[in-house]
């Protein structure tokens, strides 16, 4: 019968050292992560047993030094988005919000780790913390209180709304403002990227500023975690900068090259949760493929049903066209040399955002089918559906929502002028 | 110069990695608590005749034993690297990057992936130690 490594992954644009670190990454959850993971699920607001796990994925595992340069102590990965996908997917089909726990630590750092926006200076300074014998963790501060998707919407609100100021006095940034929800905020993050203006109500691109601020800056303060419908494994704080300092040479590249390349980091972070929704729905069709054949209805087994069988068919289509569209996008990604646009092109952020779309309102689709299929068995605890149906939502809401990204595939497709 | 691959180019590439300072090092953790032996696997063409085997003993940042063997079963290795010969020797001249070529699927590596990610840099000494004395090569 077959399997989740059945579902498309073309072969020969994944090196089989990717396709060895994914198994390294299933073999380490069945064996440390599964047999806790409904306590994990209670561990939201001190992070107890999530921070070690944090520890053996990013550190012991080596995922938070895969793309630092080799010079900083990095393993330098070719084809980033490949490895984002298979990394993302295994770990999404463990727990969703520990997915995004681990791939967002260096999410922030994009815009600074590739080449030719590299950022040696910083990432000297900063890749030897990240590629380390210690879990040291970054956080990507992005949401506002007031702004909501505001500032992820730059393409129309263009910056105007951040609050969070940066004002350069002598060598040094002071930042002040806040932030809300990032992934790895509070107790987790070590280091922030901190979406800031250098003038209030700016529009102007040159005003946007990528600044670096380690946690234990003066003025830094966070809040404790929220609680929410799921995602235990990602903490989310308050953040407050109140006359932070931190040095000149923070900021990411200066005017105008901030945004340019944090670009890339919003078409990576709609390609990873697309990544993430199929990892979740690998899972979904694990569990409800050994529900539906165990478990007896009318003399034969819950899938031999032809209305299971249309829901079962329904689930691996999902998986299917999620899979295709995903590796398409990341060819594209991963080379420019063939397709002919910057991974930081602006066009390629608008056009994943319909990807990302399909992606979370199919993996909402799955879970919920799952569930009206499982009955209770489903809602409760202990069918595990349950877990996945409340983390996946959240991965609609972020980075602008599924408002945001309908305009914003539209805007691509249709050249829209005043959305 | 040695002949690459012959256990000459090998007692070569044993004392290049025994003094350099980089792969003492990045590699003081390497092999320590498990068998970071390698085995490398070169396959036929390019003048290479017919498929040879290089053994390297490394732990703790020093080289114990570097040599062809006949088959891989005479020895003890904890990684497995395969490849052709024609797309080992750029990276024993210098010209590729070992860590680049195992990541990109032309070199095919057999063992504990997150050890090598997470020694990158040890790694990269050992490759770069290659390179470091002049090697004559077959088919040129």
């Amino acid at each position: 019968m077959p399997t989740i490594d059945n579902f498309i992954r073309p072969e020969e644009w994944v090196s089989s050292f990717v396709t060895d670190m994914g198994k390294e990454i299933r073999k380490w959850g069945k064996e440390r992560y599964l047999p806790i993971r409904r306590e994990v699920d209670e561990d939201w607001r001190n992070h107890k047993l999530i921070e070690p796990l944090l520890k053996e994925v990013l550190v012991d595992l080596g995922l938070n030094s895969a793309f630092f340069p080799f010079e900083v102590g990095g393993a330098d990965m070719p084809d980033p988005m490949a490895f984002v996908n298979v990394l993302g997917e295994e770990l999404a089909r463990i727990d969703a919000g520990f997915a995004v726990a681990a791939l967002c630590s260096t999410w922030g750092l994009m815009p600074i780790m590739f080449k030719p926006h590299r950022n040696m200076e910083l990432l000297e300074e900063f890749g030897p913390k990240f590629c380390g014998e210690e879990l040291y963790v970054g956080c990507h501060a992005m949401t506002e209180p007031g702004g909501g998707a505001d500032i992820e919407n730059i393409g129309q609100v263009k910056g105007k709304t951040i609050q969070t100021t940066a004002t350069l006095d002598g060598d040094e940034w002071v930042i002040n403002g806040a932030k809300m929800w990032p992934t790895n905020s509070g107790k987790v993050g070590d280091l922030y990227t901190v979406i800031c203006t250098t003038k209030l109500g700016s529009t102007d691109p040159d005003d946007f500023a990528l600044i670096l601020v380690p946690a234990d800056t003066k003025g830094l303060k966070v809040g404790s975690a929220y609680q929410k419908c799921g995602m235990s494994a990602d903490m989310n704080t308050d953040i407050w900068f109140d006359n932070v300092r931190v040095p000149k040479r923070y900021r990411f590249h200066g005017p105008g090259d901030d945004l340019k390349y944090w670009k890339r980091a919003i078409t990576i972070g709609s390609m990873a949760s697309t990544a993430m929704c199929v990892g979740v729905m690998k899972a979904v069709y694990e569990i409800i493929k050994d529900y539906t054949t165990t478990r007896v209805v009318a003399g034969k087994p819950l899938k031999e049903h032809s209305i299971v069988a249309e829901m079962l068919c329904d689930l691996t289509m999902s998986i299917e066209s999620t899979s295709a569209w995903l590796w398409a996008y990341t060819r594209e990604i991963d080379h420019p040399e063939i397709y002919g646009w910057d991974p930081w092109d602006e066009r390629f952020a608008l056009k994943t955002r319909g990807l990302s779309i399909h992606a979370t309102n199919a993996v909402e689709r799955a879970c919920s089918r799952a569930m009206d299929y499982m009955g209770s068995y489903g809602y409760s605890r202990e069918g595990d559906i349950e877990k996945f149906w409340r983390d996946q939502k959240v991965i609609g809401l972020w980075m602008g929502g599924k408002g945001l990204k309908t305009i914003e595939n539209a805007r691509y497709w249709y050249d829209l002028k005043t959305l | 110069m040695a002949l690459y691959p012959s256990n000459a180019w090998c007692d070569e590439w044993k004392n290049a990695l025994n003094n350099d300072p980089a792969v003492e090092k990045t590699g003081k953790n390497w092999g320590v608590d498990f068998n970071g032996n390698f085995i490398f696997e070169l396959q036929p063409g390019d003048g290479l005749d017919q498929t040879t085997y290089v053994y390297l003993e490394a732990a703790a940042g020093k080289c114990s034993d570097a040599r062809l063997v006949k088959d891989p079963s005479e020895v003890d290795a904890g990684f497995y690297v395969i490849g052709l010969y024609a797309n080992f020797k750029p990276v024993v001249k210098g010209e590729k990057d070992f860590i680049e070529g195992v990541v990109r699927g032309i070199l095919k590596l057999k063992g504990d992936m997150s050890k090598i990610m997470r020694n990158a840099k040890f790694i990269r000494a050992v490759a770069n130690s290659i390179s470091s004395f002049e090697n004559e090569y077959l088919g040129e």
